[in-house]
């Protein structure tokens, strides 16, 4: 008698990362979406010391740059380890050159790649092949699995397959879709997978490793005499590798009883019209022929399990004969090509075939284009595809998925069309980040199908935000295994679990006639229908839907748990879906409570198991009347006064519908209109700060502190407060003596607030009657919003005064217009404070690289960008090129720069006599500064103007070119991440140089965009993923390096703490005539504590000599004086006082106290040691350099 | 070289000199040279039910609520496997300490809710702690809670500690209680084996520049002592329970004041961490040498000698300050038998 199978239900990534953990010794990796899961599973198994098949544990090392991690790979295999790693898009790239070497070593090798969009115009996280085709030429076995169980039993095979062969196996599966969608899992035993490996090809491997009892050698240089002979050695492995993987599969299948081949079919048996794809859209493709096979259609799929070595055999052994269309679909864009990879590769195969006899006639081919970038492939898309083979000439080379009006070729498709049966319950939630309700759904998923006879499927969709970031959530659960592989376009249930969302976007657009909706709001039960917009009440009533309400908020918050109200809606869910009897639910949802939080303590799980009890009695039916009685329409998603882009465009980008847009909406090259943020109001606070005058010192603390230039602050002529609305607030300026006789105010931008509370935090002033009462005081937003909005919009039409005699400080540089504005970055985030200050010091004439992570995401990231432009339309033009290249990146725009400039002054040189000498010689000077540089466009408006009235060819030019006289401010801003790792050597490099750049590293001491993985500047004695149990190796000293080279201007910077030094270091790099590195201590939500006590962090890192304070300006050393001035003093903290309150270090605690207790005297004497390092360095006198220029 | 040996708690003692609950006793190497140096026992650091409870929903918040947030990001911090925030930390301390010691070792428990005082009493018992102190520390009960109502609730815990556990109790007191002597007999018939007097508090102070309250904790200075030689001189003569000095004690000679006042163990913190874990034999050599100079023996038969039963003039224990002034003024017992 066999055991009943035991499902697990897992996404491809854990599916995938547990069985390479067990088949591997050393896994080498480095982060990036969305492959980063795999390697942090591997890291947290290895930390935990759980053993391989053989009995070992694994090494787990997180590499600099994947580069890095396929060096490691390459060397590893070499030395005769079994070894994997994970990648992804750029990830994949950076390998290439190392899975050439492996391919030609014939290495036996099985990597994991969760294939993503390669960048082109734009960077996207999602999924699409074409990472993978840009691998195709390396020699590598290409192995595509669509589902989590696929990815699971396709990884073994893999593993196994290439010991068997020696040819270097990828195995790909598509991201997100596949790497992050949950589904049920007949999990691989141990015993299957011994079972698999063959012990002698594991011995030959092992025998073929460097060895210096037996030494070789491997890696040769080669002649012309030697490489091609020896380069085409390698071709009977490449003929032989198709029959060893499908005998792999066929062992496979007596282990397991799931059968796989290189091509697998599925269809009628006698089909016309087929599909052939790979990945999870093959899974669409079989659910849809198993629907049209049943209403007799002669139409099948070929799903490509085995792309490279491409199989002809295999090919036609699975591709039935009968076929007379065939449509071949790519997941990627080869531009230029006479069609993408798989249709050419398939194409070529037949042809041949045919050629050699062994098929007798071509089938119609036509090749399409789907999915790039996750965009959904639908059975509706796939009929189209079906429709269009039985055509007399279908269209080739098209497009399906998109309305392409530019170029024509995308197929229309019905999108009312729909094959999911009624035994399927499909259920969409609408949840914020940070409510938890992916969580949640992963919990359900995991209790419904692992203790009921269903099978379940999660898929989970997610924004780019960092603050108020929306997730959808679709759920199915049914009696058949789920092959929907697509978002849920018709659902029985929807759960909206903020109301913001009914305001935001059309969320019951998927309602199904007679829906259950579930609604959590604060309102009490008999208000909540007037308060509904109109939209969503006629949906109700036309769709005859079922409306729930909770107050889950309130129930969280009784509870203790904040506005974590996932256990609360959960349990709702189970209460109103009846997937489960709800007693046994409620067991169920108890026990993954407690074996989820059972670790955190008994009391996480009692206020979790209270909430559970309190939200069905707070939970309610909601009667829907028979009409729809609002008057009130939903709020547009942007304003109307947006410009025309914002209007066609973005809009439905926000409401996500960009779905709907052709492709004509967009730009063909990537660029967009900046300054977009503004339009969206996400009003995302509770509570907002109110000014109150009476009790402000005007001391800009708030406005300099703000993450998301929410709270402003200005100085005005009072004349202007003629046309002030009742609700804005002035005061006379009291606090620099030469601005006397302006108006003052701090106004807060009520919907752009995320209310993090950092400016109350900051807030000095304090009413000394009701200390507690400070200038700023939290209210609710719903009180304040309208007037605040209106006195916000009067703010930002006052002109600010001239402020430009007074030097630029703390103060002055709050007063300064930001044009980095309500980016999406996190609530509290303590990068963008730095940006928002660069924009208000240089904005004006400044151009940004920006390194990919938090910054380039908050700060690049569609639908709407934060930088923006002032009242001449002028700001920071901005961009993104790579991870690993934006110090090189930015030094290129720099030399650019640097030669238009030139190039405008030789041809000013050219035409000066033409021109008042006084002017040319003023254009020709040098100078810099705010003041110089608005006289320096006086000048070339002056120029211009002169310059109009003269045809010669050299002042046409001249006119074209004179925008180049005035200086532009080169920034290359990164993370940790970048700086200090991957793209380390690039910025070495750049610093090595002697052209003007500035550097902005925005050090959170962690990968904060992929998920908290340590970086070389994470601190001695902080746990991050790859450094679970603590780092022990010290923070890489980047500025110090820096400063060796002597000519660098160097700063350490704390604006949360400090913000004096922050502004004087950003003015010096500006003026340093070379190039400079600001390092920027940036709290994050990483490091584990309320980000509202972030500036009093700060004060603990520099006051604890974990995060010192200095300037190091070569300039010094002119002057006879030492480069380095510190400005913090000796340490006044202990470390540990400053640790114990971050979670980062304090988990490290929590887990092993002695080794902590190590950790916190190595961290002290590396600060100590530190210190007395710049102590002394900031006595040297160092002899002047002569001149060699 | 005098006797130093006690009993206390029903333990053994080599010498009355004990480690306090404080910081030190969180490293193990510093209680095993305090211990080399002559301690008697060590009483660990308080285990706070409240700050395991926080550090639960701090984790809770703070990790655990920063998973699935967006595409990129499932988890910012390592999973929740990676640690756990509960007692466990704490007992492996204690594992630790004992492996290094072989002297008895105290567990310090300050408790919350009912069910945790007596849950975690449970496990430090397990862990093999040799006795239990329990810490009262209390700021404030609910608003309008009365004196009795507080010592009720205080007396159910402890009565609930000792059903729950074999090991001996002791209990750690403020000095805020109207009717101390009252209240230990209480805690005598609820089934504690001693009482420690006092605990400490933190001193909050004002910031006035900013308006702002300021927390701190100084260390204990010798002036604290007297307030507990009278606690002990009271109680030694009305309890037969172990009693403990903690709180002033900087030198032998303080000890001996302790000892003389009633107490079996005189506790060290303070000066411990101002002077290093061995500055324990300074103290011993300071009270062995008064003990022989006085010509005792052993400390237990100086202790005692000047609480209220057995000190040569009762009155100087019993009257305040300024009443013992007015004595002066008082005629003799001589001089009234003469008139």
């Amino acid at each position: 008698m066999t055991n009943p199978v035991r499902y697990r239900t897992l996404d491809a990534n854990e599916a995938v990362a547990d069985v390479a953990y067990r088949l591997s010794e050393v896994i080498a990796i480095y982060p990036i979406t969305p492959a980063s899961i795999m390697g942090e599973h591997a890291d947290a198994w290895s930390a935990d010391r759980r053993a391989n098949l053989w009995g070992t544990v694994p090494e787990v090392v997180e590499m600099q740059s994947e580069g890095g991690a396929a060096g490691a790979v390459h060397g590893s295999l070499q030395a005769g380890a079994l070894t994997t790693t994970f990648t992804a898009s750029q990830g994949l790239l950076l390998m290439l050159p190392d899975l050439f070497k492996l391919a030609g070593e014939l290495t036996s090798f099985c990597m994991h790649v969760a294939a993503r969009t390669v960048a082109t115009h734009a960077l996207s996280i999602f999924g699409d092949h074409s990472d993978v085709m840009a691998a195709r030429s390396t020699g590598m076995a290409l192995l595509a699995s669509g589902s989590a169980q696929e990815a699971q039993d396709l990884a073994a095979i893999g593993h196994a397959v290439t010991l068997r062969a020696r040819v270097p196996v990828l195995h790909f599966f598509d991201g997100f879709r596949t790497s992050h969608e949950i589904m049920k899992v007949v999990p691989l035993e141990d015993d299957a997978l011994r079972a698999l490996v063959n012990p002698e090809a594991l011995a030959a491997h092992r025998a073929r490793a460097l060895d210096p009892d037996r030494p070789v050698v491997r890696g040769t240089s080669q002649n012309p005499d030697a490489y091609f002979q020896s380069r085409e050695a390698v071709e009977p492995f490449y003929a032989r590798f198709p029959q060893v993987l499908d005998e792999t599969m066929a062992r496979f299948a007596e282990l397991t009883g799931r059968r796989y081949r290189p091509f697998d079919y599925v269809g009628h048996t006698e089909a016309e019209r087929v599909v052939v794809l790979m990945g999870s859209g093959a899974e669409c493709a079989h659910e849809l022929v198993e629907h049209l096979v049943s209403r007799g259609e002669k139409v099948g799929v070929l799903k490509v399990r085995l792309f490279r070595p491409f199989s002809t055999e295999h090919l036609l052994a699975a591709l039935p004969a009968s076929v007379r269309s065939l449509a071949v679909l790519d997941r990627t864009k080869e531009p230029g090509s006479s069609g993408e990879p798989l249709y050419q590769e398939l194409t070529a195969a037949l042809v041949e075939a045919i050629a050699r006899g062994e098929r007798a006639s071509l089938p119609r081919i036509v090749n399409g284009r789907y999915g790039l970038a996750s965009k959904d492939l639908t059975p509706a898309m796939l009929r189209a595809v079906f429709e269009e083979l039985a055509v007399a000439s279908p269209k080739h080379r098209f497009t399906v998925g998109i309305r392409d009006d530019v170029s024509g070729s995308s197929l229309p498709f019905d999108a009312t069309f729909d094959i999911e049966p009624d035994d399927v319950s499909r259920a969409l939630f609408f949840g914020l980040g940070a409510d938890g309700t992916v969580s949640a759904n992963k919990a359900t998923i995991k209790i419904i199908g692992e203790e009921a006879a269903l099978f379940a499927q999660g898929h989970f969709e997610y924004d780019s935000r960092k603050a108020g970031s929306t997730t959808i959530s679709h759920l199915r659960f049914g009696p058949r295994p789920i092959r929907s592989t697509y978002r849920i376009a018709r659902a029985q249930f929807i759960a909206i679990h903020d109301p913001e969302f009914l305001e935001r976007r059309d969320v019951l657009a998927a309602a199904m006639p007679g829906a259950t909706v579930l609604l959590n709001t604060s309102l009490p039960a008999e208000k909540v229908w007037d308060a509904l917009p109109r939209e969503v009440q006629v949906r109700l009533v036309e769709q005859r839907c079922r409306l729930f309400v909770i107050d889950g908020y309130g129930v969280a918050e009784r509870a203790g748990l904040g506005r974590r109200i996932n256990t609360v809606m959960q349990i709702c869910f189970f209460s109103l879906a009846k997937v489960l009897p709800l007693d046994e639910a409620m067991k169920h949802v108890r026990r993954s409570i407690e074996e989820t939080w059972g670790r955190r303590g008994p009391e996480v799980v009692e206020r979790n198991v209270a909430a559970l009890d309190a939200a069905l009695g707070a939970l309610r039916e909601l009667p829907v009347p028979s009409t729809a009685t609002a008057a009130r329409t939903r709020r547009p998603a942007v304003p109307p006064e947006a410009p025309d882009f914002v209007q066609r465009v973005t809009r439905l980008l926000i409401e996500g519908r960009g779905d709907e847009l052709p492709v004509s909406a967009f730009p063909p090259d990537g660029t967009w209109p900046s300054g977009t943020s503004k339009f969206e109001k996400r009003a995302l606070a509770l509570e907002i700060p109110i000014w109150q005058p009476d009790v402000c010192v005007q001391c800009n603390f708030c406005s300099m502190v703000c993450p998301h230039a929410a709270i402003q602050t200005k100085v005005f002529d009072p004349a202007q407060l003629a046309r002030a609305p009742a609700s804005f607030r002035s005061m006379p300026e009291a606090f620099e003596p030469a601005l006397d006789g302006l108006q003052y105010a701090v106004q807060v931008a009520p919907e752009d607030c995320t209310g993090c509370g950092l400016c109350i935090e900051v807030c000095p002033a304090k009413d000394r009657l009701k200390p507690r009462r400070k200038a700023l005081v939290p209210e609710p937003l719903a009180d304040h919003r309208e007037a605040q909005r209106e006195a916000f919009a009067f703010f930002q039409t006052l002109e600010s005064a001239t402020i430009a005699a007074v030097p630029i400080d703390k103060r002055t540089a709050a007063f300064r217009l930001p044009l980095f504005e309500f980016s999406g970055a996190c609530a509290g985030c303590g990068e963008t404070p730095y940006l928002r200050l660069l924009t208000q010091l240089f904005g004006d004439h400044l151009i940004i690289a920006n390194a990919t992570g938090c910054s380039s995401i908050y700060g690049g990231n569609l639908p709407t960008t934060p930088y923006t432009t002032n009242a001449e339309g002028r700001g920071p033009a901005w961009s993104n090129s790579l991870f690993e290249d934006n110090a090189e990146f930015g030094l290129g725009m720099r030399l650019a720069v640097d030669v238009r400039a030139e190039h405008a002054r030789t041809l000013l040189k050219g035409v000066a006599a033409r021109l008042p000498a006084a002017l040319v010689d003023a254009l020709l000077s040098p100078g810099s500064g705010e003041t110089w540089i608005a006289q320096q466009r006086r000048r070339v408006k002056e120029l211009d103007a002169l310059l109009s009235g003269d045809a010669s060819p050299e002042a046409v030019a001249l006119r074209d070119r004179s925008s180049a006289l005035v200086p532009r401010s080169v920034w290359i801003v990164g993370g940790d991440g970048w700086a200090y790792d991957i793209g380390y050597g690039g910025l070495d490099h750049v610093l090595a140089s002697h052209k003007n750049v500035n550097v902005l590293v925005l050090d959170t001491e962690v990968y904060s965009n992929t998920g908290g993985q340590q970086s070389k500047a994470t601190p001695l004695g902080a746990s991050a993923k790859f450094a679970t149990a603590g780092k022990s190796v010290r923070k890489k000293d980047l500025g110090l390096l820096a400063m060796s080279y002597g000519h660098v201007y160097v700063a350490q910077v704390a604006m949360q703490a400090r913000s004096a030094q922050t502004v004087e270091a950003l003015l010096e790099a500006e003026r340093h005539p070379g190039p400079s590195i600001v390092i920027a201590h940036s709290p994050c939500i990483a490091h584990g504590y309320d980000l509202v006590n972030a500036p009093l962090q700060q004060k603990r890192a520099i006051a604890s000599g974990m995060w010192p304070l200095y300037r190091f300006d070569p300039k010094r050393v002119d002057r006879g004086e030492a480069p380095l001035v510190l400005d913090s003093g000796a340490e006044t903290l202990d470390v540990s006082a400053y640790m114990e309150t971050e979670a980062r270090f304090r988990m490290v605690e929590l887990r092993d106290p002695a080794r902590y207790a190590h950790l916190v005297d190595a961290a002290r004497d590396a600060a100590r040691q530190r210190r007395a390092l710049y102590e002394q360095l900031a006595q040297i006198h160092l002899p002047k350099e002569k001149s060699h220029a | 070289m005098p006797d130093l040996s006690t009993t206390w708690l029903g333990l053994s003692l080599k010498s009355p000199l004990v480690v306090a609950a404080s910081p030190l006793s969180r490293e193990p190497d510093a209680v095993a040279r305090a211990v080399d140096a002559g301690a008697g026992a060590v009483v660990m650091h308080s285990l706070f039910e409240e700050q395991l409870t926080h550090d639960q929903m701090a984790a809770h918040r703070f990790i655990d609520a920063t998973v699935d947030l967006d595409a990129e990001t499932q988890g910012i911090r390592p999973g929740a496997r990676a640690f756990t925030v509960g007692v466990e930390p704490y007992l492996r301390e204690l594992e630790r300490i004992k492996r290094r010691v072989d002297v008895p070792v105290l567990a310090s428990l300050n408790g919350t809710t009912p069910g945790g005082w007596t849950r975690y009493a449970k496990r430090l018992e397990e862990a093999g702690a040799n006795a239990l102190e329990l810490n009262l520390y209390e700021v404030g009960g609910p608003e309008g809670e009365t004196g009795a109502a507080v010592e009720a609730r205080q007396l159910a815990v402890v009565q609930a500690v000792v059903q729950a556990v074999k090991l001996p109790v002791t209990v750690k007191l403020t000095p805020f209680y109207a009717a101390l002597t009252a209240f230990v007999r209480d805690l005598e018939t609820a089934g504690a084996r001693g009482v420690a007097v006092f605990n400490r508090f933190y001193q909050p102070d004002i910031l006035l520049d900013t308006l702002d309250v300021d927390r701190q904790l100084v260390p204990s200075t010798p002036a604290e002592l007297p307030l507990r030689l009278h606690a002990l001189a009271r109680l030694s003569a009305t309890t037969t329970l172990s009693l403990a000095c903690t709180g002033g004690v900087h030198s032998g000679l303080d000890a001996a004041k302790a000892i003389l006042s009633g107490a079996h163990v005189v506790q060290l913190a303070s000066v411990l961490l101002e002077h290093g874990p061995q500055h324990v034999a300074v103290l011993q050599g300071e009270l062995a040498g008064w003990l022989d100079g006085k010509g005792y023996k052993s400390s237990a038969e100086a202790r005692g000698v000047l609480d209220l039963r057995s000190a040569p003039d009762p009155h100087a224990w019993e009257r305040l300050n300024y009443t013992r002034m007015l004595d002066g003024w008082r005629a003799r017992d001589s001089w009234r038998r003469k008139s």
